[in-house]
């Protein structure tokens, strides 16, 4: 096998982990915005 | 510019946010099979090759990103309408990460084939320093906090920004380089063979879809965010008025 094989490997595993690791970021970014938003309007009602 | 703006809409809305995604997931499933499975191995560089199926897409994402930065910052600055920041912002910090990845898998095709992890040629510098310029697009805009003077200082930055993108492009020519001229986009055609020329553009159109997918993620987040500062500016505002009153 080719000895550069490492890093072809590395390249698309370090790919993968940023783009699937800024999904998962702005999901939670999401998540806490919404929830921020939320509790303050429910606060405000209430 | 209102053509542009209802497209935008349509694909921001839930269920356009969920097909962009699907067929993004598609479309890298199909191009890594392409890249890592099916194109042959480079005859002079041997495997090591295969990652530019990776890195020449993530640079032209980069480009891409920010020319839509410049084209919204135009807008804004014409329009004054806060939805041209908003996708601006969006673009600006999609574009950093494309740019940084560009950088990391440049680095890892460079350490076998030229002996090193970084060099300053012309081509790795001026990449570096458009890394840094939106950055500082980046850093702008959390520093300010009046909205519409942030949309102008950042506006400014993505005009002026952007003219780093063909000296990046160009540098190649422009100056000796260690880094290989333009494959694609030459005098006389592509350069590669035909399995690679395809796994190559679609790696291209699988990054743009995943860029497409990211830029509604990145937009909604941006709304939720701005609801949530509304929300809890709303009560001082009403403690203002009454003051006021």
């Amino acid at each position: 096998m080719d000895e550069n094989v490492s890093y072809v490997v590395a390249g698309y595993v370090i790919t993968a982990i940023a783009l699937g690791g800024y999904v998962l970021r702005l999901f939670a970014r999401a998540r806490e915005a919404r929830r921020h938003a939320d509790t303050v309007a429910a606060r405000r009602k209430g | 510019m209102d053509v542009a703006a209802r497209g935008l809409g349509k694909a921001t809305s839930r269920s356009g946010e969920r097909a962009l995604g699907v067929a993004a997931l598609v479309a890298v499933v199909v191009s890594a099979t392409l890249s890592l499975v099916v194109a042959p191995p480079d005859a002079v560089q041997g495997e090591v090759q295969r990652l530019m199926y990776v890195h020449v897409p993530a640079a032209w994402l980069a480009y891409l990103s920010f020319f839509v930065v410049f084209v919204s910052s135009v807008a804004y600055l014409k329009t004054r309408r806060i939805r041209w920041d908003r996708i601006a912002a969006a673009s600006a910090e999609i574009g950093v990460l494309f740019t940084a990845l560009a950088i990391v898998l440049g680095a890892l095709w460079g350490k076998p084939i030229w002996g090193t992890w970084w060099t300053w040629d012309p081509r790795l510098t001026t990449t570096a320093m458009l890394l840094l310029i939106y950055f500082a697009y980046l850093a702008v805009r959390r520093v300010v906090d009046n909205p519409s003077r942030r949309a102008r200082w950042a506006a400014v930055i993505g005009i002026v920004g952007f003219v780093d993108v063909p000296i990046v492009h160009l540098s190649v020519v422009w100056w000796r380089s260690l880094h290989q001229q333009a494959t694609l986009l030459r005098v006389g055609g592509p350069e590669i063979h035909g399995s690679m020329l395809a796994a190559l553009l679609v790696g291209v159109v699988a990054f743009t879809l995943v860029y497409a997918y990211l830029m509604t993620l990145r937009l909604r987040v941006g709304r939720l965010e701005e609801r949530a500062v509304r929300e809890a500016l709303s009560p001082q505002v009403g403690e203002l008025e009454e003051a006021d009153a």
